[in-house]
């Protein structure tokens, strides 16, 4: 049933990583992503991967559980790593009709493939131990400086949070809908794309006039519990950095500085073959550069 | 005298209807001269057919409506003082009709602590105050819940938790119970009544059901705006007839003693519940000598569900299985081997309380939804075949739907309900004039033709929606709730223009419905499932002498068979088998004469 689909991804748990601040996942992913895009060495992934594994173990989601996650961007994992391993030149390794497999793209996919996987695997860490609410809560938090360039924060958070609440319901009433139009021998899936298109009006319509009835009454029963806004509001339970959180934004900060070592003076002792990488990478950027 | 909760004064309010040039198209006088005082502490009902301005009136009190003239007093403060808009908010609370369209947190507690945290209490005080509202609606168990996994009556039960958390001197209830079951309807009008009894809160009640009306303080009705009657219950209860004339009834045991009286008994006035008629009754005269065992006698014949004959049955469900979320921690069998038949012409009730399985069923006769073992046959073939044109079925098997007017897209009425015969591929003359026999049929008026959908009434919308089934000249014709959130006379056009159906186009008819007196008047036969299980499938009278067991399923018999009953223990010498109003007050006055 459609009602039971539950929003986001929560993986319900009492660990560590559960009980952290919103904020502080949420700045940690923050640091952890840039981290992962600073430099190109596999060291800085070694480091990367040991701190994720770290943090997983800590929060008591099952492995299995995670990599479930992957699932959903696998095409795009494998198209990048192809787009990296026949488009990047360099020394030709294996070569058969047009196609060209090069070292300096072997790597180059290798690298990219890693650095989305951890990119993924990171994200999904914070959203399977944060309930959609408290993420809410965090980012309004996280964004209140926005505040003073007059973005509206706190309205922002109450849109998203009305939408956690009711695309579930919307999308109850959507299959409703669609019954009630298969009962009057409406067909959604004969035609062609123009037909198909067309055959949705009939749900659509309804859908509509139900959203604005559900906004309607919504702001009413909002006006009526005293709703105005977000000045002179309290908090039921407002977010309040613990120990531990201090304990995790100075494992961060240790981290971001194995990974700026790691990335930047580790190279010089390192094989030739990441000396070589690094010299792709720098061709890349150049490269890069140039077409833009 | 004690100072008014509430005090309303020549109060009016009109809707100004607008075309898209901002002209003003017409309006509408929505409430027109109401005055009356409220006392603190009193339990107030206000009764009133659709549109009789019964919400317009209660949305003033809470300040979200103005008046356009006259004035609104909450506990001393003018509506119009823009400065005292909160303070009036939080004095007066109100809960509205849709259960889903007011809960504004994702999780019942948060919801709760709306109301508080817009007021700004500070943090430890809405903890405290999330608790013991949660627990005056005995909800505290289901605080870290998902509402969406609520139940209609737990979500209204959460609505008034999150207004008592603000502390009202009042809370206004608008219809809550109008979307509910009977269940959830008791569940939220025994959290009223005990928040009026213990914590002293005035209680401001709108509804159309008389049975919620009976314990309230006084009673006012309204018609067109205007407040028509008012008194207590047993007052207003008495005048039958004046009711009647409002659109409205009286709870079905005031029906009864109303019957008797006119028949000719001797009774006292407004009589409003069973142990009051038991106590009146037992009081007279008997002119029959008593007779013991009068319980049992003339029972009518059972259904002849033993032998199924294939060629006289429409449709066939056999061994219906269902499983929802399979292979989930959440796998629920929603159907468990389930057949009935339904057979040409037949008037078929389908009760059993929310959950029940009942809208899975009604999905596979249609084979909306498959099932994961068994079948449906219609008309002797196999609905689940692989080449079987599910499509043309149908338009043979119609299905309305809970709400149906929720369905509407068109522009006109007349193309709302050709929508249907057009997809069955009926050419376009066909469509159309199946389309006017249908809207003729339901029993609208010609000049709706070409109006929108949109703007006509709740009852008009829903006449539209089965039109607009009926239309594709179903043979079989299924009916999900079509009475929910309608006024009693509503209800009552509703159920005899189905009655009609059967009658004179002999379509067979499957009727599901909450309520036990509904179908107790219009069914030849009763299936009651529980816990997607078939219990009974037997004649009404059959069914409903298992009161008991129908009480354990969360349903129950009809009012006047418990009266029966009550009467045949205190041994007089009633027929108890009838299950009807006019059957029962037959059976009581052949005893008495």
């Amino acid at each position: 049933m459609i009602r039971d689909i539950t929003l986001g991804q929560y993986y319900p748990g009492d660990s560590v990583m559960h009980r952290l601040d919103p904020r502080t996942k949420l700045l940690g992913t923050l640091v952890y992503l840039i981290s992962l895009f600073l430099f190109t060495n596999s060291y800085v992934f070694v480091v990367a991967a040991l701190f994720l594994g770290t943090c997983i173990v800590l929060s008591k989601v099952p492995l299995r559980h995670m990599l479930k996650g992957l699932k959903p961007v696998i095409f795009l994992l494998l198209f990048t790593a192809a787009m990296n391993l026949f488009f990047t030149k360099g020394t030709v390794l294996v070569s058969f009709w047009k196609i060209q497999i090069t070292r300096e793209g072997l790597l180059q996919a290798i690298s990219m493939g890693t650095r989305l996987i951890l990119l993924i695997l990171g994200s999904n860490l914070m959203t399977l131990t944060t309930t959609p609410t408290r993420l809410t809560a965090g980012m309004e938090h996280l964004m209140k400086p926005l505040k003073l360039f007059f973005v509206p924060v706190h309205e922002i958070a109450m849109m998203m949070s009305i939408a956690l609440r009711f695309i579930p319901i919307l999308l109850e009433e959507t299959d409703r809908i669609m019954k009630a139009q298969l009962a009057r021998g409406a067909d959604f899936e004969s035609g062609n794309l123009l037909r198909r298109a067309k055959s949705m009006v009939p749900v659509l319509v309804p859908l509509f006039v139900s959203a604005f009835r559900r906004a309607n009454d919504l702001a009413m029963a909002m006006e009526a519990r005293c709703y105005h806004g977000g000045k002179g509001r309290t908090q039921y339970r407002p977010l309040r950095y613990k120990g531990r959180d201090l304990a995790a934004y100075v494992l961060l900060l240790l981290y971001f500085a194995a990974v700026i070592v790691s990335g930047k003076w580790l190279p010089g002792i390192a094989d030739p073959w990441v000396k070589e990488m690094l010299e792709t990478a720098k061709g890349l950027s150049v490269s890069m550069s140039e077409t833009y | 005298m004690k100072k008014p909760f509430l005090k309303i004064r020549d109060l009016k309010y009109e809707y100004i209807r607008r075309d898209e040039e901002n002209n003003v198209e017409g309006i509408t006088t929505a409430v027109d001269g109401v005055s009356l005082d409220v006392e603190p502490g009193e339990f107030i009902a206000i009764l009133g057919h659709n549109g009789s301005g019964k919400s317009t009136l209660a949305k003033h009190i809470n300040a979200i409506l103005f008046p356009a003239e006259g004035e609104v007093q909450v506990d001393g403060m003018n509506t119009k003082d823009s400065g005292k808009l909160l303070a009036i908010r939080q004095a007066a609370g109100m809960v509205f009709q849709n259960p889903d369209n007011q809960i504004i947190g994702q999780v019942v507690d948060e919801d709760v602590a709306f109301g508080p945290e817009n007021m700004g209490i500070p943090t430890k005080e809405i903890a405290e105050r999330v608790e013991e509202s949660l627990k005056a609606v005995d909800m505290w168990d289901y605080r870290n819940a998902s509402p969406n996994k609520l139940s209609g009556g737990q979500k209204q039960r959460v609505s008034i938790a999150s207004v008592i958390a603000m502390h009202p001197k009042c809370i206004v209830l608008d219809e809550p119970t109008a979307m509910l079951d009977p269940r959830g309807r008791y569940e939220v009008i025994r959290a009223a009544r005990a928040l009026n009894e213990v914590e002293n809160i005035t209680i401001i009640l709108i509804t159309h059901y008389m049975e919620e009306v009976i314990h309230a303080d006084r009673v006012f009705v309204m018609d067109k705006g205007k407040v028509c009657m008012s008194g207590t219950p047993r007052e207003i209860f008495s005048r039958v007839e004046e009711l009647e004339a409002l659109r409205l009834t009286v709870p079905q045991v005031s029906a009864l003693a109303w019957k008797l009286k006119k028949a000719g008994l001797k009774l006292p006035d407004g009589i409003l519940s069973r142990e009051e008629l038991l106590k009146a009754l037992k009081d007279k005269e008997l002119t029959k000598k008593k007779k013991s065992g009068a319980a049992g006698e003339g029972r009518t014949q059972r259904a002849e569900s033993e032998a199924v004959d294939p060629k006289n049955c429409r449709l066939i469900a056999d061994h219906l299985v269902y499983v929802y979320n399979k292979g989930t921690p959440q796998e629920k069998r929603a159907l468990d081997d389930l057949s009935f038949v339904l057979r040409p012409g037949e008037m078929v009730g389908l009760i059993g309380h929310t959950g029940s399985g009942k809208s899975t069923l009604v999905q596979h006769l249609n084979a909306l939804l498959k099932p994961e073992s068994g079948t449906i046959y219609f008309e002797g073939s196999d609905v689940f075949e692989k080449d079987y044109d599910r499509k043309a079925l149908r338009g043979k098997v119609g299905l309305v739907f809970q709400y149906p007017e929720h369905q509407l897209f068109e522009e006109t009425v007349f193309s709302e309900v050709t929508y249907g015969p057009k997809n069955m591929g009926m050419d376009r003359k066909a469509a159309e004039l199946s389309a006017y026999a249908a809207i003729k049929r339901v029993g609208l008026p010609d000049e709706c033709f070409d109006q929108s959908p949109f703007d006509l009434s709740g009852g008009q919308k829903r006449r539209v929606a089965i039109a607009s089934v009926l239309a594709m000249k179903p043979e079989i014709l299924v009916l999900d709730e079509p009475t929910a959130g309608l006024d009693p006379a509503g209800r009552s056009e509703l159920l005899s223009m189905i009655r009609e159906l059967k009658e004179k186009e002999g379509i067979t008819i499957l009727l599901v419905s909450h309520s036990m007196d509904d179908v107790a008047e219009m069914a030849d036969r009763i299936l009651v499932m529980d816990r997607g299980r078939l219990v009974y499938d037997d004649v009404p009278q059959e069914v409903f002498s298992h009161a008991k067991e129908l009480e354990e399923m969360g349903l129950a018999a009809p009012e006047v068979c418990y009266v029966l009953r009550d009467l045949a223990a205190a041994g007089i010498p009633v027929d108890t088998t009838p299950i009807t109003l006019d059957e029962a007050a037959r059976s009581i006055r052949e005893a008495y004469q």
